[in-house]
């Protein structure tokens, strides 16, 4: 297919970088962490993403670094594999794969001088302990949560859920403990370097030290208790003084060895914490939180910086935006906050706080939620609502409207909009045309009205603020969607199966449209040349076509529409289909009969969040399948199963192809490393790469099947750039 | 980078990364190299080099951009290689000491130190576009090619009589400008002079390449700018070799500081020139570059920043970055030790753009984001709240959509009359003043219409108060008994108002309300506009009353717990002082047993008081809610 060949999808960023414990270099300057199918090297003073290590199919599971030779680590991965890697340089130094038999997920636990594996499968009851030298130990019940197992002096530690096993390096004993009950299941486990101790936390918040292993059923143990909920990581520093241990209340506790009832403690972290990591020296530390951020702490007593990616809350609840301003992709990200995310680099500018209020991190505690944010078109205005679900009583709402202060560079509160609505809001809109002070916004909820705000004169006490210019309801039915054509003169709500079409001038409803059988899903007026059509879909898998011009259905058909959204400087639609368990795009013009792109299977799962992009400078691709992409981009989130975890993909040219900086053919032989034994498992991949190294002059050997695609001028111009780009003497430089 | 001290000491080195403008790297006073994010707006890191003081920082140039690198060289089909984004990494700096230092921002430390090729002061270091080789202009009049990749010198000439004190190498890397006494260019494979250009009397400060074109077209073009000098001189690159005098001089309002222009690859391509002065303007000019240029042009756009204190005070712009779109400048603004940075829409149709800025929020905001990565959006007492039942939380009047044309002119109307019913109760008043004093003196009178009266006539809130404040029911329904009709809209409307504010006070106006309604509803009905009017009013009551119903549920419930809870008191009592008697046993006994039955105790121990807690706080609920 030569769509497929030109665009393709690009993973951009956002993966969870806490999914695993981080690793900390033995020089404390660095930090490697598991993020998505790759480990991203962050240096610990600036927070900077200094490496990105590829290779990995599938989901990172572990990173280590190598005890041996600590200017190398290795990483596993969930399509198992273990790979070497000189993580200063980025090179892929050994690749070990394992056979299908690990289909699970793969661990790499041990720190010692032999590589030691651990696989466990996921569906199964029975583990794998793998050996380099192909020894193997079966081992049963092991859960996949890398928590759930330790290394002391000698031994292992893994439990289960309400029993602890022990195997010492010869044998395996088994302990079993008679704890009984729910709330004491453990939930991570470390031992001490030093000792024969180990250290559990358990659901109930308390913490017990074992010791006296070796004799059967002559253990003691201590229980210590701060937390009031779950233990979640637990660690020892590792001269074995200082016990940490976090849990969901975002606190680090550190506990004096043989001193416990002596704790310091570093409150205020943020979020849940999931994971805790200690330097070699003890001066650092690191804690990996629930809201994909990894805190670096200097001596237990600073935060000395704070390596954020996006933010996942419970769910992504508002819809992306791409802020004006900032060109920054805007969502909801720390419990009532909203995040400002840099879409070129990957990184997390600012988190506005628009419910300030004091987050109380507890379990089962129900919190102000920014669940629907939405921007004007210019930027200036930005609308939020915010919910307090309560399971017995009434939602809490709070609808928000803040301006942009231009001399403070800032959102200021202009607005506050106590319960806009009785029920549950559906849909926020802003009048996409803007026109200064008459700025138009449009609410619906869930009882049945939707409202139309405008902005007040100004009143001698203040400058304008926003009230409520009309209500209306339709037949009792509840709206969940509301659209702006382009230039503001028609608003399209949607009222479960009817579609309403409203003049904002006047509040006259012009027309009703009720064709489709379901309810309404997405509605969105196309735009430009098209801008006489309104589509919806469906509940009932219909996508339709509106003329209004007409008043008249102008097409339909029958598919499964996840998500529909207009190009906002273009006439074209996209359109993510669900089927099948894939997503499927397809980039359209309403006037068209035959689709401009569209890709099958673009990614597992349901694609519910998407946004168009608009690209700073626009490219002059003149190539029919690309060319929707000239004006902006498609970005978009895939919901991966794992860990409920989203990241965002672009969809963007072949273009991004090219800008490739140089492959890793010159192979360092660094620190007496014998680079032969690479193991080529996957042909190489497109011929266009090799055209790139061909072209390459030096460095790089010339491959002999070269026999690329012709380069269009657009193809060349990029490689051109490449060229000139290709900085590689830096590498040498950063070896120096 | 004058070799007068006095602009020294001034001109600060302040320079945006490139390409993607995402840093800015600035040398303020105190001697320490600080990389602010533009992104985010905050500080990205700090870097004091060992001997800042002595050995201050005259000069700083960002490397090209590194391309980072891939992994392995294979490439899979689903784990794509994200778009490498092209980072800013490397910093030079030329110190008064005469070594450059190699800084490494993406690393936050030092990367090396090139020294033992100046003498002097490093007046300017330039970095090559393409090739790792680092060019550094001293006091010595030398220029010094360094090798980044052994770190060594790898040539040096002499270039001048004088000091060095600009350095400039060509898009392509072939050729390089350098200022000293005159102007030369050099030929940097040979090292030879290609071409020299005399005009500047004072140290230039400012070289940099306009065009892109390769020298034997005729289409090179080179800007120059001085100190003290408030030119700046664009010179042609001719065939001939017959460039004596400038080209084309841009008018500046004083020296150049900061110079940022996109540059031209054709004749039909406009050179895009952004000058921040040291009088902290900035100056945007355009020009497309195609031989002389008799007359200076004077810049398209002129921007000035200022506070927003009653007389405004300019703020001095640091540095301006232009972006692809004409109209975005990524400006600095401030002071060298925090510099605001900005992504500015410029209406560059107008010649002069003031924009003002609050200086002290901006730093505020940023400062508090540098660890923390939340910002916290300004709310000031200024914002409105609406709960429902203020006017404006609901459309104005509930009807029907077809209603809205009518209502407006309503609203029209309404006004006129309020002034015509106003001005007939100023008649009344007046002509029943002459009784009510004495009537008032002499009777001991059982209402208050005439107070009231005039109080609604003069919007007088002390008289307003004095009379609401009556609490004896037989007192207010006769003052609304006796009260002119004409007077009952006004009084409405003042206890709509009063009913908005404080609850307690809201108490005490329901009495006067319902007392209006029994007295005047007849009135009132007979009204024509009676929904507009009484719209307001219409939708608090009906918001209040909301709850009403739920609280009653809440208040029985409460009730039937506390009656059953008074009855078990003494006996609960009991029950938790033998409840804990035995709980203390177990936990003894426990102890000496095996550990897992302590835990089975433990969750209900908890659970006990815990209820008996829940019980209390009801108690306290209660006692509010009577």
């Amino acid at each position: 297919m030569v769509e497929q060949a030109e665009i393709r999808v690009v993973h951009q960023g956002g993966s969870n970088i806490t999914f695993r414990e981080p690793a900390i270099s033995s020089d404390s300057r660095f930090l490697l962490c598991a993020s998505g199918h790759n480990v991203k090297v962050f240096s610990t003073v600036t927070e900077e993403c200094v490496q990105e290590l590829r290779g990995h199919t599938d989901l990172v599971t572990g990173v280590l670094i190598r005890p041996s030779n600590h200017l190398q680590a290795y990483s596993c991965s969930a399509d198992g594999t273990v790979r070497l890697w000189d993580f200063t340089d980025g090179i892929l130094i050994k690749v070990k794969t394992f056979p299908p038999s690990s289909e699970g997920s793969i661990r790499l636990i041990k720190p010692s001088d032999s590589l030691q594996l651990l696989a466990v499968h996921l569906p199964q009851t029975a583990g794998q302990l793998v050996e380099t030298s192909d020894l193997s130990a079966v081992l049963s019940d092991v859960s996949p949560n890398p928590a759930t197992v330790a290394f002391g002096r000698a031994l292992m530690i893994f439990y289960d859920k309400l029993s602890i096993f022990c195997c010492c390096a010869s044998r395996f004993s088994l302990k079993e403990n008679s704890c009984s009950g729910r709330s004491n299941t453990f939930t991570c486990v470390a031992c001490h370097p030093t000792d024969d101790c180990v250290a559990t936390g358990h659901e109930d918040g308390k913490i017990r030290l074992w010791r006296n292993f070796d004799q059967k059923r002559e253990y003691t143990y201590r229980t210590l208790h701060w937390h009031h909920g779950a233990v979640r990581a637990l660690r020892f520093t590792p001269e074995g003084s200082n016990l940490l241990s976090g849990g969901v209340e975002s606190v680090l506790v550190q506990w004096q060895y043989q001193q416990e009832s002596q704790q310091d403690f570093l409150p205020r972290l943020g979020a849940a914490i999931t994971h805790i990591a200690v330097s070699p020296d003890g001066a650092l530390f690191c804690t990996s939180h629930s809201d994909n951020k990894i805190t670096v702490i200097q001596s237990c007593v600073k935060v000395s910086s704070i390596i954020q990616g996006l933010v996942k809350g419970e769910a992504v609840q508002t819809d992306l935006m791409v802020d004006p301003r900032s060109k920054a992709l805007v969502l909801n990200g720390k419990p009532g906050h909203l995040q400002f995310y840099s879409l070129h680099r990957d990184r997390l500018l600012f988190n506005l706080d628009v419910v300030q209020q004091e987050f109380i991190h507890q379990e089962g505690l129900d919190q102000f939620q920014v669940v629907m944010a939405t921007l004007d078109g210019a930027g200036a205005w930005l609308a939020t609502v915010e919910e307090r679900k309560q399971e017995t009583a009434e939602a809490e709402l709070n609808l928000k409207l803040w301006a942009f202060d231009e001399p403070s560079q800032s959102f200021v509160l202009n607005t506050t909009v106590s319960t806009p609505h009785e029920a549950r809001i559906t849909a926020v809109t802003f009048d996409p045309a803007a026109r200064g002070q008459t700025s138009l916004l449009v609410s619906c909820g869930q009882d049945g009205l939707f409202k139309a705000w405008g902005l007040t004169v100004p009143s001698p006490d203040g400058g304008p603020s926003w009230s409520c210019d009309f209500v209306s309801a339709y037949h009792g039915l509840a709206p969940q969607r509301c659209c702006f054509s382009a230039d503001g003169s028609l608003l399209a709500v949607g009222f479960q199966e009817v579609v309403t079409v409203w003049s904002p001038a006047s509040w006259e409803l012009l027309l009703t449209l009720s064709q489709p059988p379901g309810n309404i899903r997405d509605l969105c007026f196309s735009r430009l040349s098209c801008s006489k059509f309104l589509l919806g879909t469906t509940s009932c898998n219909q996508l339709c076509c509106w003329n209004l011009l007409t008043c008249s259905l102008e097409w339909s058909t029958s598919m499964e529409v996840s998500l529909l959204l207009a190009d906002p400087l273009s006439d074209n639609m996209a359109a993510f289909c669900h089927q099948d368990g894939n997503t499927d795009l397809f980039v359209f013009k309403p006037s068209e009969p035959r689709p401009l792109f569209s890709q099958k299977a673009v990614c597992s799962g349901r694609v519910s969040r998407a946004v168009f992009a608009p690209r700073e400078v626009a490219l002059e691709s003149c190539e029919e399948s690309s060319r929707w992409l000239n004006r902006s981009q498609l970005y978009f989130l895939t919901p991966l199963m794992v860990n409920k975890w989203a990241k965002y993909r672009p969809i963007s040219s072949k273009l991004t192809l090219w800008e490739r900086g140089p492959t890793l053919t010159e192979k360092k032989t660094s620190a007496g490393e014998t680079p032969s034994d690479m193991e080529e498992e996957e042909e190489e991949d497109s011929d266009e790469e090799m055209e790139t190294r061909a072209t390459r002059s030096e460095e790089a050997p010339l491959e002999t099947d070269s026999a690329g695609p012709v380069l269009s001028r657009a193809q060349v111009r990029e490689l051109r750039r490449v060229r000139k780009l290709d900085h590689s003497w830096f590498s040498s430089l950063l070896d120096s | 980078m004058a070799t007068d001290g006095v602009s020294l000491s001034l001109k600060l080195p302040c320079v945006f990364s490139p390409k993607s403008r995402q840093y800015l790297a600035v040398c303020a006073q105190d001697g320490r190299l600080r990389v602010w994010n533009t992104d985010s707006k905050t500080l990205h890191q700090e870097y004091v080099p060992s001997a800042h003081l002595s050995a201050t920082c005259t000069c700083v140039a960002w490397g090209p951009c590194r391309t980072v690198k891939e992994g392995p060289q294979r490439k899979k089909r689903k784990s794509e290689a994200a778009q490498v984004e092209e980072k800013a990494d490397l910093l030079a700096m030329g110190t008064a000491a005469g070594t450059v230092l190699i800084y490494s921002t993406a690393k936050g430390s030092l990367h090396c130190t090139l020294d033992g090729g100046h003498s002097g002061g490093v007046n300017c270091v330039h970095w090559h576009p393409e090739d790792s080789l680092l060019y550094s202009g001293s006091d010595d009049t030398n220029i010094v090619e360094w090798d980044l990749q052994t770190g060594k010198t790898r040539s040096k000439w002499k270039a001048d009589r004088a000091a060095v004190t600009s350095l400039c190498v060509s898009p392509d890397g072939k050729l390089l400008l350098s200022a000293g006494h005159v102007i030369k260019m050099w030929d940097l494979e040979t090292k030879e002079v290609y071409r020299k250009f005399t005009g500047h009397s004072t140290a230039v400060t400012t070289l940099r390449f306009a065009t892109t074109r390769p020298p034997d077209s005729n289409g090179l073009y080179f800007l120059s700018g001085a100190a003290h000098d408030r030119l700046l001189s664009v010179w042609q690159v001719r065939e001939d070799g017959k460039d004596k005098n400038s080209v084309v001089s841009f008018t500046l309002t004083d020296e150049p500081q900061h110079v940022d222009l996109i540059t031209s690859s054709s004749k039909e391509e406009a050179v895009r020139l952004a000058v921040v002065c040291k009088d902290g303007q900035l100056h945007l000019f355009e020009h497309f570059l195609n031989g002389p240029c008799k007359k200076p042009l004077s810049p398209s756009c002129s921007v000035q920043m200022s506070d927003t204190k009653e007389s405004p005070m300019p703020i001095p712009l640091l540095a301006a970055a232009l972006g692809a779109d004409p109209r975005s400048v990524l400006l600095a603004y401030g002071n060298y030790l925090q510099p605001v940075m900005e992504n500015a829409e410029i209406n560059t149709a107008e010649r002069h753009v003031c924009l003002a800025r609050d200086l002290k929020t901006n730093l505020s905001l940023s400062m508090e984001t540098t660890v923390s990565k939340v910002k916290t959006p300004i709310v000031n007492a200024k914002s409105k709240v609406l709960i429902p039942g203020l006017p404006g939380h609901k459309a104005p009047v509930v009807s029907a959509p077809q209603g809205t044309e009518k209502r407006k002119k309503d609203a029209g109307n309404k006004e006129m009359s309020i002034a015509e019913r106003l001005g007939e109760i100023d008649l009344e008043a007046s002509s029943s003043q002459k009784g009510a004093p004495k009537a008032t003196a002499s009777l001991q009178t059982d209402n208050y219409a005439v107070l009231l009266m005039q109080g609604l006539e003069s919007k007088d809130a002390n008289i307003l108060n004095k009379v609401f404040q009556t609490r004896k029911e037989v007192e207010i329904k006769k003052t609304v008994a006796r009260l002119p009709l004409p007077a009952v809209i006004p009084l409405v409307e003042e206890l709509t108002t009063r009913l908005q504010g404080n609850p307690l006070v809201a108490c005490m106006m329901v009495r006067w309300l319902k007392a209006v309604l029994v007295h005047h509803t007849s009135y009132l009905a007979s009204l024509p506009d009676l929904v507009t009017q009484l719209g307001v009013l219409y939708h608090m009551i009906e918001s209040r009353v909301k709850m009403f119903h739920k609280l009653t549920k809440l208040h029985g419930k409460l009730h039937l717990l506390t009656t059953q809870v008074r009855g078990l008191k003494s006996s609960l009592k009991l029950f938790f002082f033998f409840f804990f008697l035995s709980q203390h046993w177990e936990e003894e006994e426990a102890m000496q047993e095996d550990e897992g039955d302590e835990e089975d105790e433990d969750p209900d121990s908890r659970t006990e008081p815990k209820a008996n807690g829940d019980e209390d706080m009801e108690h306290e609920n209660e006692s509010e809610e009577e």
